[in-house]
Order: C-alpha cells, then structure tokens, then sequence
C-alpha cells in the first residue's frame, strides 16, 4: 500500500508538471507553482488536492456566523474577506528590485493580497474608507506595496485569478502606512476588528501590518 | 521595593503575553476551498480563455480522514451534516438553475447533508453566513435531493467539491473517503 501511494503522489507531481508544461505553453498569462494544485483522479472526475495556501474568510462583525448560530435575527454582516494565506517560509516578503532571491514581491509592483484567486471582500452596506465612498457589493483587492505604505486598490474584476490585475476596473485606492509588528506572522492573515468609527480590516505578514479604517457609522 | 519591582516586570510580562495573542486567526486544520463551474474559472477569466458564463461556485472547507471512520461514525447515519467544516458550506448561483426539477434563483445558499449507507440526501437551504449546521432549519429549505452513493476504491483523504460537465449542465461531484455522490445542476 505504501509503494503505491508512493506511485500515485509520483505519478501526480508528474501528471501535474505536465499539464503545468502544456498550459505555460498555450496561454500568455502563466499560473506559477505555488499556485498549482495537483489533480487526483477519482474515477472519472479529476477532484482537487488540498492548496498549499489555504483559502480563509473573515467577517465583520467578527466571528459572524458563529454569533449567527448562537443568535437568531442577527441583522446582516457589514463585511466579508475571502482570501488565501501564503507561508513565509524563510522567505523575504517584500524588498526593492535589487534582490532577486529568496523574495516574494518587489516594492512597487501588483501583489494579489493572498495567494490564487484573487482577494475578495463584500460589504453588506455603503462604508467608506477616508474619503472614499465604496457601495455594497463585491470587489477584489489588491496591494501595491512600498517600504512605507501600501497602496491597496479595490477593483471589479470578480472572480480572477490574482495574478494578472486588470486596471482599467480599479474603483478605488487608497493608502495605508506599514506598521512594524514585534511579532513574526507565518500566514498571510486578514481580520477585522470593532473600532470607533466602524471596522479596520487589518493585513498582517511577517513583521508587516496595515490598517484600513472602514467608515459605517 | 523588590516586591515592587517584581510586580513591575510581571505587569510587563503580561502586557506583552497579551500583546502578543491579539487573537490572530490560526490557519484552519480544514482549510476552506472553493469551486467554480466552468471549472477553474478565475485562470480562465485573466487567461482571455472564458468560453461559457459562470454559473456556480462552491466554498466550503476540508476536513481530513486522518484514520477515522467516516460514514456511521464520525457522520452518523440520518443526521444533518455540515458537508465540509467550519463556516457552514456555501453555494452561490450566478444564474437561475434547476435541481430537483426546482427552480434554484440565483444567489447565495448554504448546502447540507444527510448521510445514509445508500442514499445521501442533498440539501440547499436559504439561511447564509452561518456556522456549521447547528442552526440548520428545514423552515429556510430551498430544496432536497435524494443521491445515490457511488463507493470509490480509491480513498479520497480530503473532503472535496467540485463540479463536473454534463448533458443537463454540471454535476456537483461530492467525495470523502469511499463515497462519491454527484448532484445534478440543470442549466
């Protein structure tokens, strides 16, 4: 039995590295390996290994659809992020163009927020983020980041792979100061937490962390 | 004084025990995952390659068999399961459907299970944004379909969701363990 697991994990990577080969080839806009996920064949359905960044949702008010089962009649969420949550792993998240190893992201160019499908956040009512007035709905979101501050960009692309950023759908940017955190986070996290004018959604990584208020109230 | 300075560096301790766990949200053992139908839409989407409008998509999160047995056991038979983990599953339709020969409206549902030896019955309900199925009520029941279970050879060791093309449109295709259940999306 082990043997043949052991085939069946081979036999996958190499299926997958093939199928990986054959869609580089035929398509301009390319899926890197960390995004890839390696098909398992079920029978005839090709059924889906787990991702190596892991999908995650957050929910203002915060731990909604518990409170939502604890409470009935719970009037609507204000906001929802559905997001993946990318490792560090060792790895420099973000650094200028001269370092070319071991990094993530360079300053100064699109970062999905995530991992896979692009970052998708719904709110559930008008809110407003400093001067910006964003309608309830649906968008993506994604992050130009610098040394100093992060750009975040609401757009209307939904339902994207976060890799490639089609700009003529921006909505909105608006701009975040990175804080240092004394603490190291592994995962890509995003959160919402009550503050005084409504929410923050908050984005952390590595010592990195960026706020952005949202207005309800 | 000693004491007092003790307290001090105890006070700090603490402030920054506390500092420390501002309640960051830990990775999930079952990690959420979602599905779309045309499958793997959003690559189709930035690749210019989209042939068909999207219809579904599915997210829902992955518990693991680590060992256990399943079906009977860790789901008992006949009672209302989650159908993933966590965050109770949730299916949203960008178009109206059928299932069941029901007219499914476009929009968000949260989908549940009820495990048999034989038969699993599928269920779309109206409640969204809840957890689990602790809160499931039949009340807010959009639909239920009885599916038969097709047993796998192969194990499937993470719950899983997808969908898959057929003559009618798409099937849901359910699979843990041994079992396999497909739910016909008419469109």
């Amino acid at each position: 039995m082990p043997m043949k697991k052991g085939l069946l994990i081979v036999v996958s990577f190499l299926s997958a590295g093939l199928f990986y080969g054959c869609q580089q080839q035929a398509n301009k806009v390319t899926v890197k390996p960390d995004n890839q996920r390696i098909p398992v064949s079920v029978n005839d359905s090709m059924i889906l290994s787990i991702d190596r960044s892991s999908m995650d949702m957050s929910y203002f008010p915060e731990d909604y659809p518990k409170q939502k089962m604890m409470t009935p009649d719970l009037p609507n969420p204000v906001a929802r992020v559905i997001y993946s949550r990318p490792q560090k792993n060792g790895r420099i998240i973000f650094a200028d163009t001269s370092v070319t190893q071991n990094v993530i992201q360079h300053y100064g160019q699109e970062w999905r927020l995530g991992a896979n499908e692009a970052t998708e956040i719904e709110f559930f009512k008008p809110v407003s983020i400093y001067d910006k007035k964003i309608a309830a709905g649906r968008y993506i979101l994604y992050c130009i980041p610098y040394p100093d501050k992060w750009k975040v960009v609401f757009n209307n692309n939904l339902f994207s792979w976060g890799l490639h950023i089609d700009k003529t759908k921006d909505l909105a940017e608006v701009e975040l100061p990175v804080i240092k955190n004394n603490v190291q986070i592994e995962f890509f996290t995003m959160f919402f937490q009550n503050s005084t004018y409504g929410c923050d959604l908050v984005m952390a990584w590595g010592d990195m962390k960026a706020v952005m208020p949202v207005n309800f109230k | 004084m000693r004491y007092l300075l003790l307290a001090i560096i105890l006070l700090c301790f603490s402030f920054s025990g506390l500092q420390a766990q501002t309640k960051l949200p830990a990775l999930d053992k079952s990690p959420m995952d979602m599905s779309y139908y045309p499958n793997r839409y959003p690559v189709l989407k930035i690749q210019d390659q989209i042939a068909e409008p999207l219809v579904a998509r599915v997210i829902y999160s992955r518990p693991q068999k680590s060992g256990r047995v399943i079906f009977g056991e860790l789901l008992e038979y006949g009672k209302v399961w989650r159908l993933g983990a966590n965050e109770a599953t949730e299916i949203e339709f960008f178009r109206d459907v059928k299932i069941n020969d029901i007219k499914v409206k476009k929009g968000r549902y949260t989908m549940y299970g009820i495990p048999n030896e034989n038969v699993w019955t599928i269920i779309i309900n109206k409640e969204t944004d809840t957890w689990g199925s602790f809160r499931y009520d039949e009340k807010n029941d959009i639909l239920r379909m009885d599916i038969p279970v097709q047993k796998q050879a192969e194990i499937t060791e993470e719950f899983v969701m997808d969908f898959e093309k057929n003559q009618t449109g798409a099937g849901l295709i359910i699979a843990w363990d041994t079992l396999k259940l497909n739910l016909p999306i008419v469109f």
